[in-house]
């Protein structure tokens, strides 16, 4: 038998409404998995900013909390991009209403799932950037605004690959191919 | 080979089982993270034990930002398990 009726042929028999639902929950955990980069990002915040505290508790300690709470917000962007196009697949599934083969629209929606993983990378990156920022402004607070004003920009270039997943994401779901 | 058809709802649930398992792997990230934040902040009560305290309130804060990604991969695995939304859109479907 042909190696692709194998792979493909059961399709053939099932509900097309069926198969684009379970393979939005595919796509949806799959999506999720970006959770691991703010998750390992912000947890490095976290250490940075109670290193600082242990070093300068009064004058150092504090503005790192601030400084991380900030940094680990912007970390957290990428977490939440991937939640909303889990919630999307799951709750309000634009593939349903797409007109195309069901292995199309099938392919859109694990599609939209990798796509998310990419999230993975801002997280860390942004965690990486408000765990230094929390670690200089424990050192020599007077200079918060600029370190958070870098910290800032070098997040925002960082942010930029974990949009470009969510457009192609987003994409796939209301536009598809 | 024949290939019977599968039933609708049985492939829905049995790709919502692989969903919720892949959204779990999430949970990587918080463990490291934490784990990082809590060895920085042993390291820094063993430095200043006097602001344990600060240390470790700053250690829990940052660690609670850093468990939300894990607890949004368990939200999606429970609605997956539990409370189905595909199932009740594939039955008003139906």
């Amino acid at each position: 038998m042909d190696i692709l009726d194998v792979l493909f042929g059961w399709m053939q028999s099932t509900d097309p409404a069926a198969l684009i639902l379970a393979f939005s929950a595919i796509g949806a955990g799959l999506a999720m998995i970006a959770g691991i980069g703010p998750g390992i990002g912000q947890g490095f915040a976290a250490g940075k900013a109670a290193e600082a505290m242990g070093k300068n508790p009064v004058h150092g300690g504090r503005p790192a909390t601030l400084v991380m709470l900030l940094g680990a917000a912007v970390a957290e962007t990428s977490g939440i991009f991937a939640l909303v196009v889990a919630i999307i697949m799951l709750f309000a599934n634009p593939l349903l209403s797409m007109n195309a083969s069901v292995i199309i629209i099938v392919g859109c929606a694990i599609g939209a799932g990798f796509a998310m993983i990419a999230g993975i990378g801002p997280g860390i990156g942004q965690g990486y950037a408000a765990g230094k920022a929390a670690e200089a402004v424990g050192k020599r607070p007077k200079l918060q605004s600029q370190v958070v004003r870098t910290m800032l920009l070098g997040q925002a270039v960082a942010q930029t690959t974990g949009i470009y997943a969510l457009i192609i994401a987003l994409l796939l779901l209301f536009v598809g191919l | 080979m024949e290939i019977n058809a599968i039933d609708g709802k049985a492939l829905i649930l049995a790709c919502s089982a692989i969903g919720a398992g892949l959204a779990m792997i999430s949970g990587i990230g918080p463990g490291i993270g934490q784990g990082y934040a809590a060895g920085k902040g042993a390291e820094g009560v063993g430095r200043q034990p006097e602001a344990q305290s600060d240390i470790v309130r700053t250690m829990l804060l940052g660690a609670a930002v850093a468990e939300t990604t894990g607890i949004y991969g368990l939200i999606v695995a429970i609605i997956l398990l539990f409370a189905n939304p595909l199932i009740s859109t594939y039955m008003g479907l139906m």
